[in-house]
């Protein structure tokens, strides 16, 4: 079977659909927490509870979206997310 | 997949989510929906026990009577109120969630001995846990519950129609009959499907997503609680009883044990010597707690330190007061003083929606008819699940193309999940009233006989001809159902409203089921006959 057979460009789909999903929503939870101009707990809490909405539109769209490479350049966005959510603590670990 | 429409992904992308999940989802659906009569299903299963109404104050008068007799030197004493829907007094010393509970009869102070039984929470267990250990029954449930949020929006886009497929219904009429059914049930609900579903993700959201939690508390979930007390208004007592209260609460998004909360005793004891004092009528507290919470809204009261001057009397709410799930919430008075030391702040609105969200879920509020339209509607929802796990085959079956072979695994599994595990719930309370009432490891024992039919059945499916398999574990479960109630008269155990609802509820169930095993025909040969137009028309939609 060759990396260019359909299985394997679903398979890539899937793992990219299910855990670079993940990934985006953890990271895009953790921004919007921190770009939140509310109390720390509420934007903990408002940010979790939209999380579910966030995972599930990925999930839908990674589906729908031709191109694997646009998918996985979507993925890509959790790092600069990922660097606004957790911005203090990277500070911390360089200094 | 090339170029495909939008439709044509989405359809694909439900069709797999569905089936692959919807195995797992209708049994979490059919325990859910179950677990509603969670506490009823416990009454019934332990027939031993009296359920004449019994006032709480009198219940709080005899435990104590009983308590200051037998354990008189405990750190802490917890009293299980008897209420609308669990009727019985029991009683534990030490840490509630530790403590072996004895059943007192509410009005003599005997103790009353009861079968064994895993009970209704079984299925309450199991639709969050699947009977896995709790930490990756969560994440299971989690997942599939994720795949329904796809599922139900992967469907809404594919139907186009939405509306006037509401008043589409054409029975007997093979496949079409199946899609229109399980459009209507889909549709009819949507509201509900949908937010059983994401409610249900946000009781554990913490767990699934964290990340807000780590960013801004570095994943101390206890120091995010801390915040959630310090935002709202407190009646703090003095500043040295503030330290117990951040043990207190961390607990408070953990669906797992109903009505936990720790026994707070002990905690200074030893520090320094305490004085004597006599505990003053525990009944007392009931009216304070009613005052806070409604009249018969209390659920438990527990006491730390009785007979020392700092005792302390902890009231505890029932889940039902309203629709906010305050799991693990009480009031704290003073035993000694009957002040309050310490009462539940008012959620914020972020928390307060996420405790309604929850709340939503778990449907405590509201009393019977609100359980009664949740049943209903996940029903429902079992309905909407099982009739597209059906849908997939009857298609499949009728196209050249595709593998046979998984078409053939796929219909025995859908047979095993959906009518096996109905014979197995039911055969669950059969053995609560089979197996003897004194054997040892009682509680295992059914759990045994749940799974064990619940093996058979696949068995069973691989066994028999498709379609003679339906009608026969069908009807299986409709025999066990109907005859529930024979059960009770080998026994002679006496019968209450409550346990008469749970066998009028199963012999209903069981008509539902033996109609549904009479409409199943004998073969797919003698399925109602196909016109050319409908398949026509199967091709051009979804």
């Amino acid at each position: 079977m060759s990396l260019s057979h359909p299985a394997w460009s679903l398979l890539l789909r899937t793992l990219l659909a299910l855990l670079g999903g993940y990934l985006f929503t953890y990271t895009a939870t953790a921004a919007l927490a921190r770009l939140l101009p509310v109390g720390r707990y509420d934007a903990v809490v408002i940010a979790s509870l939209l999380s579910f909405a966030v995972y599930t539109a990925f999930i839908l769209w990674a589906y729908a979206v031709h191109s694997l490479s646009r998918l996985a350049l979507a993925v890509a966005l959790s790092l600069p997310l990922a660097l606004i959510g957790f911005w203090p603590q990277l500070l911390e670990l360089t200094a | 997949m090339k170029q495909r429409s939008l439709t044509q992904s989405m359809s694909w992308l439900h069709t797999w989510c569905g089936l692959l999940l919807g195995w797992v989802l209708f049994a979490i659906f059919l325990t859910g929906t179950l677990a509603v009569f969670d506490r009823e299903l416990n009454v019934w299963m332990q027939p031993e026990l009296p359920t004449r109404a019994v006032n709480q104050t009198l219940a709080a008068e005899t435990a104590q009577r009983w308590l200051e007799r037998e354990h008189p030197q405990a750190t802490s004493w917890n009293i299980g109120l008897p209420t609308e829907r669990a009727p019985s007094l029991s009683v534990s010393t030490g840490e509630q969630r530790r403590g072996v509970r004895t059943l007192l009869d509410a009005q003599t102070g005997e103790v009353l001995e009861a079968r064994q039984t895993v009970g209704g929470n079984f299925f309450f267990r199991f639709h969050y846990t699947l009977h896995t250990p709790r930490n990756i029954g969560i994440w299971l449930v989690g997942f599939a519950a994720m795949a329904m949020l796809v599922a139900i929006i992967s469907g809404i886009i594919i139907h186009k129609k939405i509306f006037k497929d509401f008043f589409t219904f054409r029975p007997a009429k093979g496949q079409r009959s199946w899609l229109d059914g399980h459009n209507a049930s889909a549709v009819l609900l949507l509201p509900f499907h949908l937010m059983i579903t994401y409610t249900g993700l946000v009781i554990f959201f913490l767990i699934y997503m964290p990340a807000a939690l780590d960013v801004l508390y570095d994943g101390n979930r206890q120091a995010m609680q801390r915040d959630a007390r310090a935002g709202s208004v407190q009646q703090q007592a003095t500043a040295a009883q503030g330290e117990g209260r951040a043990v207190r609460g961390e607990n408070t998004q953990a669906g797992g044990q109903r009505g936990e909360g720790r026994g707070e005793g002990g905690q200074r004891r030893g520090e320094h010597p305490v004085e004597n004092a006599p505990l003053p009528p525990l009944a007392d507290f009931i009216a304070k707690g009613e005052a806070h919470y409604g009249a018969g809204m209390l659920s438990a009261l527990s006491v730390s330190n009785p007979g020392k001057a700092d005792a302390r009397v902890t009231v505890r709410p029932l889940l039902g007061s309203r629709i906010e799930l305050t799991k693990g919430e009480s009031l704290v008075f003073s035993a000694v003083t009957g002040k309050v030391l310490q009462a539940p702040p008012p959620s914020g609105a972020s928390q307060l929606t996420q405790r309604v969200m929850a709340g939503l879920h778990f449907a405590q509020f509201g009393g019977y008819p609100m359980r009664w339209l949740y049943f209903i509607c996940g029903l429902v929802s079992c309905v909407m699940i099982a009739s597209g796990l059906v849908l997939y085959t009857v298609k499949q079956r009728k196209q050249a193309k595709g593998s046979r072979t998984f078409l053939n695994i796929a219909e025995r599994i859908n047979i095993a999940s959906v009518a096996g595990l109905s014979v197995a719930c039911v055969a669950l309370l059969w053995a609560n009233r089979l197996i003897p009432a004194e054997l040892i490891g009682r509680g295992q024992w059914e759990t045994r006989v749940f799974f064990g039919v619940w093996a058979l059945s696949l068995l069973h499916a691989a066994l028999r001809p498709v379609f003679v398999a339906w009608r026969e574990q069908f009807y299986a479960a409709a025999a066990l159902c109907l005859a529930l109630p024979l059960l009770s008269l080998l026994n002679t155990f006496p019968m209450d409203g409550m346990r008469v609802g749970v066998e009028v509820t199963s012999v209903a169930l069981g008509l539902l089921l033996g109609w549904l095993a009479w409409k199943i025909p004998a073969s797919a040969r003698s399925a109602p006959a196909r016109k050319p137009r409908a398949a026509r028309l199967a091709g051009a939609e979804q």
